[in-house]
């Protein structure tokens, strides 16, 4: 019968959700990670929301590395969660596939109700004081950067930081070395918490 | 080859920009805003002579663009979905009369809808028109359609529309940029006069009508041809089938993948006039054949036996909302099961969704940004004229009033207008007495404003309309207006048309420029409104509320600024939250008292006057009390 097994996925296909509030810079992140990839040699899809929902609003884009060309990610697929605020990375944790990472700026865990589930699906959720990071540095602004330094610590997102730093010297016109150093602060972060050994690879 | 991250619409731009198109116009709405700043940035980068503009509506940027095309230029002309609407007139007469220099309609339709009164399919709106249609599944498909597009609009001396969804639009791809383009020249054209074709009379234009139905003959018979329209895995099934069009495509082909079956797939770039007989090819042998195409049906409608095909039509593919993937796997699923197929299960793990689901997060509605003087505006006049006002309300950022229950009717632009008027006449038969306050924007008043204000004041209405004057387009992203002093690209050629000289022009007899930003006075100037439209001798009066957009001009709050707290004496009520609704004023959970969130307060102290009590003071005031 016209059936034939799964495909395996792409290798390099990776599928990203990112989520937060309208304000917090979900598409400059979506756009840094995408402007990375492409410097790698790689395709890039994404997909993202404007008008109204811009107004403060829940905010998630998708995006997917490596070659597909249908711009939303299904639920239970995506590798990998960056979410700028914790209530958003509940709300996203259904679109992670068994053994996905969620990246959440957070100061506490999640909802605990969550817990068993997410031990069950293997998904493992990273957490950092990214908003309280960024006031730190300077400015609430930068929240976004300091995640994605954090994300690239994992072996998971395969983003050099050299490359996003080249990437976001070119995109952040404004306050360039307050994005660098945001980035760096989140990159030591992560390098910090796998030492640690609470991070795991 | 250097490759870039580009934005749908950018890429629509970008094709534009390429191939020699020359006059741009749009009116900004979303999904198909970011076209016309497109077109500016990459004029520029390849040195491309194109002029752009920001026209006031709809109508206005298709006529300027079908007149260009007139000349023999190529022309473009974008706009969302319901922006077509306001372009209909010109759209039909324009397929009659034809074009000489390619002219292509952009109209991004908004399945879903995200950010639209409707969910309305651009491309019946080309069936009906007699236009054809390029639907493109992704950016970069949008970008190399342009050129066929083009050429089959000169070829056939149509009109043509290229139809993109808000997921095109908002999507991001990587696409290759070749910077080395030579510039090609502007052509050598000119206006020829022919009164018999350009001005045609109804006799003539049945002539018009009868040729251009025979042009569609032609033109299906070249989308046969088209390699925009071609099979993937044909001859993998004898039962099932599937014919996608638009982004529906990709999502379908990921799906069939997903469910680890094999069936034929038939890509339509091309859905008016449908190409009957390779669609027919593709359907003989078939038992069943499944169309996913969006937001409505065009390409099914256009099936002339539909005994075994499923779709919008018979129900099988839900009538409305966007096609996501898990909605398009699942009709699939559907019908691929009823044949005998066995699938692969969802890839989602329901117990973890529904526990999501049962936790009831906090859903954040858009709500208007601190500092916004829509917001003062609508709390006054609430406070001014109470719950009982009747409110009908227009389309933009100042939509979301209606969280302050300050919009009672959004229909469409500048309904606001002609909506007072009309519950003016009906009430005065009912002899229902309520005030009636109509809000408007700048922008929307310029785009449909005027003309039932014209209706409004030589009727007789009698009603307040406010013009919220923020200088600038913002729901849209910043689009100039013109009212405002620039145009879609640097220039200083642009002459501001102003708002209170066009009210005053229209008849109306009070008209008065105030700033929201004081309560009080603003206020007053409310209640001499309305009494001036009560008033024997009265009418409509019109009050501009004029301050900028917070996020688009901010230097008026910066040389005012008033940093608030909330006292210790806050009892926690919560009718700032509930009547101001500033994001920045938030409520414990414990409904105890209510923070000022500092992160986001824009200082502009418009909530000191939203708490009744006092809590809500300015700093100084309390650094004074602390002081004594």
């Amino acid at each position: 019968m016209n059936q034939r097994p799964p495909s395996p996925p792409d290798p390099m296909e990776l599928k990203i959700v990112l989520a937060g509030l309208g304000g917090q810079g979900v598409i400059f992140t979506t756009r840094l990670l995408a402007q990375t990839a492409v410097a790698l040699g790689q395709p890039v899809m994404a997909s993202e929301v404007h008008g109204m929902s811009q107004r403060g609003g829940s905010v998630v884009s998708h995006l997917k590395i490596g070659g597909s060309k249908a711009p939303l990610i299904r639920r239970g697929t995506a590798d990998l969660l960056l979410a700028l605020e914790p209530n958003e990375a509940v709300r996203n944790l259904p679109f992670l596939r068994r053994g996905g990472i969620a990246f959440v700026n957070a100061e506490n865990s999640l909802q605990p109700e969550v817990a068993e589930h997410l031990e069950r699906l293997e998904i493992q959720v990273l957490s950092l004081p990214a908003s309280r990071m960024a006031m730190e540095l300077g400015s609430i602004a930068v929240t976004n950067v300091i995640l994605v330094g954090f994300a690239a610590a994992h072996s998971s997102l395969p983003l050099p930081i050299d490359t996003l730093r080249e990437t976001l010297t070119t995109m952040a016109r404004r306050r360039r070395e307050l994005n660098l150093q945001a980035l760096e602060a989140g990159y030591r972060a992560g390098c910090r918490m796998q030492e640690a050994g609470s991070m795991r690879l | 080859m250097k490759y870039e991250v580009v934005l749908g619409n950018e890429a629509i731009a970008l094709g534009l920009v390429e191939q020699g198109c020359r006059i741009v116009t749009a009116y900004p709405g979303t999904p198909s805003s970011e076209i016309l700043a497109g077109v500016i940035k990459y004029k520029k980068r390849f040195a491309r002579r194109v002029y752009t503009e920001w026209s006031v509506n709809e109508k206005v940027a298709f006529e300027i663009a079908l007149a260009a095309s007139w000349t023999g230029l190529r022309a473009a002309v974008a706009m969302k979905q319901v922006g077509l609407n306001v372009a209909a007139d010109p759209l039909f007469s324009a397929a009659y009369l034809g074009v000489k220099g390619g002219l292509v309609v952009i109209p991004a339709d908004d399945p879903g809808p995200y950010s639209s009164q409707t969910e309305q399919d651009s491309r019946l709106m080309a069936l009906s028109a007699k236009v054809p249609v390029f639907d493109p599944a992704t950016p970069a498909e949008a970008r190399a359609m342009v050129a066929p597009a083009f050429a089959l609009s000169e070829r056939f001396g149509l009109p043509v529309i290229l139809r993109p969804t808000t997921r095109l639009c908002h999507a991001r791809q990587s696409l290759a940029l070749d910077e080395t383009q030579p510039d090609t020249a502007i052509p050598v054209v000119k206006f020829r006069k022919d009164p018999p074709r350009w001005a045609a009379t109804p006799r003539m234009r049945y002539q018009l009508h009868v040729a251009l139905n025979d042009k569609l003959r032609q033109v299906e018979a070249e989308f046969a041809r088209s390699p925009l329209n071609y099979v993937v895995d044909e001859g993998t099934s004898d039962r099932i089938g599937v014919i996608a069009s638009g982004v529906a495509f990709h999502t379908a082909r990921q799906a069939i993948l997903e469910l680890g079956v094999s069936v034929p797939l038939l890509k339509i770039g091309t859905p008016y006039p449908l190409p009957q007989e390779l669609v027919g090819r593709f359907m003989a042998g078939l038992r069943t054949v499944v169309v996913l195409e969006e937001p409505d049906a065009c390409i099914e409608l256009q099936l002339p036996d539909r005994s075994h095909v499923r779709g919008r039509l018979d129900g099988t593919v839900p009538a409305a909302g966007e096609f996501s993937p898990e909605a398009i796997s699942a009709v699939l699923a559907e019908v691929l099961t009823d044949a005998g197929y066995k699938v692969n299960p969802p890839p989602n793990d329901p117990d973890l969704q529904n526990l999501v689901r049962s936790l009831s997060l906090p859903v954040r509605r858009p709500s208007m940004c601190p500092g916004c003087a829509h917001r003062s505006t609508f709390f006054a006049l609430k406070r001014e004229f109470g719950p009982q006002t009747i409110l009908p309300s227009d389309i933009g950022c100042y939509t979301l009033g209606i969280n302050l229950r300050a919009v009672d009717t959004c229909v469409d632009m500048g309904a606001s207008v002609s909506m007072a008027t009309g519950f003016y006449q009906a009430n005065r038969l009912v002899g229902d007495t309520r005030p009636i306050i109509a809000t408007i924007g700048d922008s929307t008043f310029l785009h449909s404003g005027l003309e039932p204000l014209v209706n409004a004041v030589h009727t007789g209405a009698r009603f307040v309309l406010i013009i919220l004057d923020n200088h600038t387009t913002a729901m849209t992203g910043f689009q100039p207006t013109a009212a405002s002093e620039i145009l879609a690209e640097d220039s200083d050629i642009a002459r501001k048309v102003k708002i209170a000289d066009l009210v005053r022009a229209c008849g109306v007899t009070f008209v008065e420029v105030a700033d929201p930003y004081e309560h009080n006075a603003f206020r007053s100037i409310l209640r001499r409104a309305y009494d001036h439209s009560q008033a024997p001798e009265g009418g409509v009066a019109v009050v501009i509320a004029d301050r900028p957009c917070v996020l688009y001009d901010p230097s008026p709050l910066h040389q005012n600024l008033t940093p608030v707290v909330v006292i210790e004496e806050c009892d926690g009520c919560g009718y700032c939250v509930e009547a101001f609704e500033c994001p920045a004023l938030v409520l414990r959970p414990d409904k105890s008292r209510v923070d000022v969130d500092y992160k986001i307060c824009v200082a502009c102290g418009q909530c000191i006057d939203a708490c009744y009590k006092g809590f809500i003071v300015p700093q100084e005031a309390e650094t004074e009390d602390v002081e004594r």
